[in-house]
């Protein structure tokens, strides 16, 4: 069990630097948001269908992380492959996953895209060297090596994102293993009702900001209200 | 389209616009990104001094959105063609570079990032809560049909219209979309939140009494409106877990009968 326990956590770091160069460096095919990402990481462990639900929470509260102009927001992919990591890897070799699991989980996980933004800081200040390396390689005329830079910038992306999720996934899973509670206690049902209530509550409220007309919020509460009736009544007449 | 610049040397501009932004850095920001993609056609137009005065032009500071870039980059090509051939001047690349960065930033922010990202997410996130788990596919294909368009039809109408490019990409219009992208996604986020509150009133945490539609509701609300006060997400999510955590614990504690 250790050895594949191992062998997952040596994948999922694989797979999470991997998806964290599509965020910027590399394609942007948005490969890198969590409802991508945890799914992945789901596929990856073999429970696909307990990440779905997960991938559309951790979603939404991340719905905000837009990457403006020169702004560097926290890093929602590599928050989501921590927070899918240690809930799945949970899931698979612990005690299965539910919402208390998946509330502890995406409070051990959070601060991990605070981390990942200052990595990204840190990647964008170093990679000035890249900068003064293309001045240099065009006053040698040495055209080849400007057509690498891009490829160094994508390994240290590649090596840094992938050793803070490696870091992250161990210190993680350990929290999580340890901090979960008995089922039925006091402290499961706190967490059950952050993972029931809070969480979705604050992923909705999240995803709400984004919206940038006024009349979208209006259309978001009739909806809700449409569709609250329309489910409320196919429950009574079913 | 020239001699020089055939459809082969567009394609490979188009592969590396895809790695624009791996060598981002503060200084100059994207200058290499710009540099490396259009490398295929200044190998093809220039030689010697020529060539090494292009790549200098092209290192200078840049930074816009990246899928717009292509775009630009088409456009680049069209005028360092014009340069190669006598027709402008070298500075002409420079001031229109510098002159279209910022408004192709702010369409492409706008459209991608601020509207069709949260439209596509807000669809795949209503999918999976009404119990349609391929909805992430959904979400990249219905993403990427704008993305990787916009990306290719970018760099070809860039490169057939030069210094003209601006007005090609305002007659596809993308404000109006993205108008639409924010009323679509309002409407998304509101059968999101009904059929969420749905699963929550049959699962094992439903509070009974129908009081899980005022927490729910009332959360959101309080929640929405501290965002907007400039409160951050992780201090709300860290704050309301914390009262949580004490006031269920609280009630099991001091009136075990309660639940």
């Amino acid at each position: 069990m250790t050895h594949s326990l191992a062998v997952d956590l040596g994948a999922i770091t694989l797979l999470g630097a991997l998806l964290a160069l599509d965020r910027r460096a590399a394609f942007q095919l948005m490969l890198s948001q969590p409802l991508v990402v945890i799914p992945l990481v789901g596929l990856l462990l073999g429970c696909l269908p307990e990440s779905i639900w997960l991938a559309a929470i951790v979603q939404l509260l991340w719905m905000a992380s837009l990457t403006v102009g020169a702004s560097v927001p926290p890093n929602e992919t590599l928050a989501s492959v921590v927070i899918g990591g240690i809930a799945l890897l949970h899931a698979r070799y612990f005690d299965g996953l539910d919402r208390a699991t998946e509330a502890l989980a995406v409070l051990v996980g959070a601060p991990v895209s605070l981390v990942g933004r200052w990595l990204d800081v840190r990647l964008d200040k170093e990679n000035a060297h890249l900068a003064a390396r293309a001045d240099r390689a065009v006053a040698e005329r040495d055209y080849a090596t400007l057509s690498r830079l891009p490829l160094v910038g994508l390994m240290r992306t590649f090596v840094a994102d992938g050793a803070l999720v490696a870091l992250s996934l161990i210190v993680g899973l350990a929290l999580l293993v340890n901090l979960r509670p008995t089922p039925g206690g006091p402290v499961y049902e706190a967490l059950g009702t952050v993972g029931t209530y809070i969480l979705p509550a604050l992923g909705i409220a999240v995803a709400l900001t984004t919206l940038r007309r006024r009349r979208a919020l209006a259309l978001a509460g009739a909806s809700f209200v449409l569709t609250f009736v329309g489910l409320l009544w196919l429950g009574r007449t079913e | 389209m020239s001699a020089q610049i055939n459809r082969g040397v567009l394609a490979r501009i188009l592969w590396r616009s895809f790695f624009f932004q791996a060598a981002n850095n503060y200084e100059r920001m994207q200058n290499v990104g710009f540099a490396y993609c259009i490398q295929p056609a200044l190998e093809r137009l220039y030689a010697g001094d020529d060539l090494q005065r292009a790549y200098e032009r092209h290192l200078d500071f840049f930074n816009s959105h990246a899928y717009m870039t292509d775009a630009l980059l088409g456009a680049v090509v069209k005028l360092e063609e014009d340069v190669a051939a006598g027709r402008i001047s070298p500075d002409q690349v420079r001031a229109f570079k510098a002159t279209m960065m910022g408004p192709l930033a702010a369409i492409g922010d706008s459209f991608f990032w601020a509207s069709l990202k949260p439209f596509a997410a807000a669809l795949a996130v209503a999918g999976i809560f009404s119990g349609v788990p391929w909805a992430p596919i959904v979400f990249l294909l219905l993403y990427n049909l704008f993305h990787l368009g916009l990306r290719a039809y970018g760099l070809s109408a860039g490169y057939a219209s030069g210094e003209r490019v601006f007005e090609k990409i305002c007659r596809i219009d993308l404000v109006q979309f993205s108008d639409r992208s924010h009323y679509l996604a309002g409407i998304c986020l509101g059968v999101a939140s009904a059929t969420l509150l749905d699963t929550t009133l049959h699962g094992p945490f439903a509070l009974g009494q129908g009081l899980e539609f005022v927490v729910l509701v009332g959360l959101v609300l309080i929640l929405f409106q501290s965002l907007k006060r400039k409160l951050d997400m992780p201090w709300l999510l860290y704050g309301f877990s914390a009262l949580t955590l004490s006031f269920v614990v609280g009630l099991n504690t001091f009136f075990p009968l309660f639940r």
